[in-house]
């Protein structure tokens, strides 16, 4: 067969130039990869070209040697030549040489390159959410998880197997799946924590707090994880600019000790007329920053609730906390402040900037900012920011490459953006998380790919019993520290 | 029983049950229809018979598309309901020869029981397809013998869990050591193919049929009855039992098959739950005179009712007139505030479609979507959707959807003529409708919630004088609204 594939080549070159048209336009291809820096390794960037065009041919050839070569109704390209070029071509370029044929007619575009970063990404790929992106009701929801060096998802757990109840956001421990929880929400509804392949399902309502924690996030050390506890409601905007709020009836902040399943409720972090949310520990595990708003009657003024940013020293060792202080007075700026996210080596913290309230996901004017924590200077990260909402950042367990999801598509659905950071700071343009065929999976599902996180390996999770576990409300009650 | 005597029978069956959906209740032929969304489409496909029991899913979403037109749907529920008699006859047959004497009638007993069976309307259509296909099943495996080895998996993937039909024949006939083996490997079968191709369900769920059965956490006892009853009558029918003059007592049972589906149907048959769907499929059909007239004779009291008649009182200039000759429940009889199924808030989305809040309808008409407990999409309720997002200049996210219909078969000529309008703003303004939602929506953004319809109401009528519904609505619901203080 080999013998033959250069007479073929030759033929299909012929015929790509026998009536080509050269236009010095770039490609427009979906997704836009021209021009993004990926890492070594990383799945095939397919990519499609606008509808109308039935056949498509690709050249890859990089700057440090290796070429492929693809044709079909896509690009579409081999996993194991994709890796080898790539990895040959790290801190290279890729260039790519485009034709498409629409009405029997062929075009070549002006070739376009894509950085290949010396930066590894080795993170075995990234766990989400997927969900209907609506109002009150979704009927099927999962976690799953995407090998990010090729195209395989694999679902962590379905709604289907717990039916009725409501999951939250998968929350490894630094990228680490040996230790993970999420939250079910519904009428048996509990937090499963799995440590070493060993679960258990955790009630952390108490007497003395609102409910259950929701948003996690686990302290370095793994003893301790920091929770939210917020009665999450929407409501409806009028005009044609957006549809729909979410924001916290009320919200508190509690530590949970995972040696003697208990927690710490600080009455500075539960106050009536304060909302705490997004926790977070920084990689050293001796501060907790988490936002604080005042809070108002809502819904009727819903846009009034603006958060700051605030951070706490922790003892990780007693779990007690010291002075709060305010790190980002927002609300004074009439902006709102979520997520802070503190990369692994504690380089930079990167949060999300919105109008008012919590949930920027809601928010097109939402933006992600990075601040130097070293120094404290902040900045919007407009080599990745869009028109449209970016939210729910993390970080790759090197700290060297972050991701975060996008409504940039079409404003409602949501997909996940891959982009680099340098030692100084500077982002690289991102790319979508790439997929066999993007435009039918992108384009076709109704589903959005919600709160991603990066998986240093694989979650090994094993739903046999769950139901049973679920249903039997079985649960292990948090108790109050003293 | 001579040939013309089964030809007879097997189209009486058909032909009743063809009446029954056809004159009857052709409701649930759109209630089936408006809860799934079959697409041509390789995916669509692949998900599908990616689980136990799967083929007869998609088989069974086939058909049900067609029930878009009722006189289709009838069709072929009643084509289903004889091919099931006639399979269950030719499964009977290996014990006796055709022309012998026999209770041929008897045959028909599966399919009346699934009518009964069918009046929960969140029966689907995939579970007598499945049946189907097993009680087909039967003569080759009576026959497999080892080849049930294959056969088993095989009918477990097409059908599910009610493949146990002819497996459970074929070891009755054979009675054999073998046979019961072959119950451990199915078992084993079971098991295995759970783990397989369903560890994302309770077992539970794997084990009774992931798609019989549209609600979540429910297992109706006809689920479990009907395959016993089946697998009782292909034996009793094989038992080839012979009598002098079959005539007498074959009408006897077919009197007594009638008066017993007749009671089946009183008790299986949910009166306000059809009547509600009544409504909804009328309304859908904007034959909002034939809602009052059926109200007129019986109107269930439940808000969803209430909500229904009052909109088609509404439609037919009758509103404040006849707003007491009918049941009301309040305001809520007006617009229903958010309620998480996948019936009770379609009327009350049209209304406020309607009325010039596309941002509500959009909540609404997604909630009831999403509501669909089996996870199913909907033809009906994805295109009010895409409606809301094109008024709204939302074109992008409008294609997503039309773009999904335009693989449907009865959704895709007005979805593609939908994506073609968006494509030219012009031709978006120039629809009446879309330009009318347009004119009377909100001008200012802000939030909304239930509590304060009402005066979301008296915004939209001050905002624009020929919103006559928000005033006429408006003024309903102050008057209900008195009414309630006044209790």
């Amino acid at each position: 067969m080999k013998r033959w594939l250069p007479l073929l080549a030759a033929v299909l070159l012929a015929a790509c130039t026998g009536k080509t048209t050269m236009v010095e336009e770039l490609p427009d291809i979906y997704p836009d990869y021209i021009g993004v820096t990926i890492p070594a390794g990383i799945a095939p960037l397919n990519f499609n070209l606008p509808e109308g065009y039935d056949r498509v041919f690709v050249r890859v050839t990089g700057s440090n040697g290796g070429e492929i070569k693809t044709r079909g109704r896509l690009a579409a390209f081999p996993i194991r030549k994709w890796h080898r070029l790539t990895r040959q071509n790290a801190g290279g370029t890729l260039h790519f040489t485009v034709l498409g044929r629409k009405d029997g007619e062929w075009t070549q575009w002006r070739d376009f390159i894509l950085y290949v970063s010396d930066l590894p990404l080795d993170d075995y790929g990234v766990t989400y959410r997927k969900i209907a992106p609506g109002y009150t009701t979704y009927s099927t929801i999962g976690i799953y998880q995407r090998d990010i060096h090729t195209f395989k998802e694999e679902p962590i757990i379905e709604s289907t197997l717990t039916p009725g109840q409501c999951m939250n956001c998968h929350t490894a421990n630094a990228t680490d799946p040996a230790q993970f929880l999420f939250h079910l929400r519904g009428g048996h509804g509990a937090t499963l924590i799995q440590q070493d392949s060993r679960r258990e399902w955790v009630t952390t309502k108490t007497d003395s707090t609102l409910g259950n924690v929701a948003y996690c996030y686990w302290h370095p050390g793994g003893r301790w994880f920091a929770g939210s506890i917020n009665p999450v409601r929407q409501c409806f905007w009028t005009g044609d600019q957006r549809t729909i709020e979410v924001f916290d009836l009320a919200s508190d902040l509690v530590i949970v000790d995972m040696q003697d399943h208990s927690l710490i409720v600080d009455p500075r972090l539960t106050r009536e007329d304060y909302l705490e949310s997004s926790p977070a520990f920084t990689p050293d595990g001796k501060t907790l920053y988490f936002c604080q708003a005042k809070a108002y009657e809502v819904p009727r003024h819903v846009d009034s609730v603006r958060y700051d940013l605030m951070r706490v020293p922790f003892d990780p060792e007693t779990g007690a906390l010291g002075e709060i202080e305010t790190v980002i007075p927002a609300s004074s700026d009439s902006l709102s402040v979520s997520f802070p996210r503190p990369s692994y080596d504690g380089r930079w913290l990167m949060y999300n900037q919105a109008d008012f309230g919590v949930f920027p996901i809601s928010h097109k004017e939402a933006d992600l900012w990075l601040m130097d924590l070293s120094t404290g200077e902040k900045r919007p990260i407009d080599e990745v920011n869009s028109p449209f909402s970016e939210s729910f950042h993390n970080w790759s367990s090197s700290s060297r490459w972050f991701l975060f999801s996008s409504r940039r598509e079409d404003g409602l659905y949501v997909q996940i953006y891959i982009a680099s950071i340098d030692e100084d700071g500077h982002c690289t343009k991102p790319f979508v998380l790439p997929q066999k065929n993007p435009r039918k999976l992108y384009h076709g599902t109704l589903y959005s790919y919600n709160a991603p996180d990066f998986t240093k390996s694989r979650v090994d999770f094993d739903t046999r019993g769950v139901y049973r576990e679920v249903f039997s409300d079985e649960r292990v009650q948090a108790t109050v520290k003293p | 029983m001579n040939r013309l005597h089964r030809i007879l029978t097997s189209s009486l069956l058909g032909a009743a049950v063809f009446a029954f959906w056809m004159w009857l209740f052709p409701q649930d032929l759109s209630y089936q229809e408006q809860n799934q969304l079959f697409l041509f489409t390789w995916d669509y496909l692949g998900q599908r018979l990616a689980l136990p029991g799967g083929p007869a899913d998609w088989l069974s979403e086939f058909l049900v598309q067609f029930f878009y037109y009722r006189a289709a749907g009838a069709l072929i529920l009643a084509l289903l309901a004889v091919l099931l008699q006639r399979l269950v006859w030719r499964a009977a047959r290996p014990s006796h020869k055709a022309d012998k004497p026999s209770f041929y009638v008897l045959s028909c007993i599966p399919s009346l029981l699934m009518l009964v069976y069918q009046g929960d309307v969140e029966v689907l259509v995939s579970y007598p397809v499945a049946l189907i296909l097993s009680v087909a099943l039967c003569p080759a495996m009576t026959r497999a013998r080892w080849h049930r080895l294959w056969l088993i998996p095989l009918g477990w993937w097409l059908a599910g869990p009610v493949i146990l039909v002819p497996v459970l024949l074929s070891c009755i006939r054979g009675r054999s050591w073998q046979d019961l083996l072959m119950l451990g490997y199915t078992a084993l079968v079971f098991f295995a193919g759970y783990r397989l191709l369903a560890a994302q369900y309770p077992a539970r769920d794997a084990f009774f049929g992931l798609n019989y059965y549209r609600l979540v956490e429910s297992l109706p006892v006809l689920q479990i009855v009907i395959p016993a009853v089946t697998l009782l009558t292909i034996l009793l029918c094989g038992l080839g039992i012979r009598l002098r003059n079959p005539l007498v007592p074959g009408i006897v049972t077919f009197l007594l098959l009638i008066l017993g589906t007749g009671f089946g149907v009183r008790m299986t048959f949910d009166k306000d739950v059809h009547e509600t769907l009544a409504y909804d499929w009328l309304i859908r059909h904007e034959r909002y005179a034939d809602v009052i007239a059926r109200a007129e004779k019986y109107q269930p009291h439940n808000p969803v009712s209430a909500c229904s008649v009052n909109f088609c009182l509404f439609m037919n200039g009758q509103l404040e007139q006849r707003l007491t000759q009918f049941y009301q429940c309040g305001t809520e009889g007006l617009v229903l505030p958010s309620i998480r199924d996948n019936l009770s808030d379609i009327t009350s989305a049209e209304i406020l479609w309607m009325m010039g809040m596309p941002n509500i309808t959009l909540q609404y008409i997604f909630d009831v979507q999403e509501s669909i407990q089996n996870g199913r999409k909907s033809g009906r309720f994805m295109s009010r959707i895409a409606e809301c997002n094109i008024v709204n200049g939302w074109y992008d996210r409008a294609e997503r959807y039309l773009d999904i219909l335009s693989h449907s078969l009865f959704y895709r000529k007005w979805a593609l003529g939908r994506k073609a309008m968006i494509q030219d703003e012009s031709l978006v303004a120039a629809d009446p409708v879309y330009s009318y939602i347009r004119s009377v929506r909100f001008q200012d953004d802000f939030v909304t919630f239930y509590d304060g319809l009402d005066l979301m109401m008296a915004i939209l009528y001050n905002q624009n004088k020929n919103n006559f519904m928000a005033a006429q609505y408006y003024t309903v619901w102050q008057r209900l609204k008195q009414t309630e203080a006044g209790q």
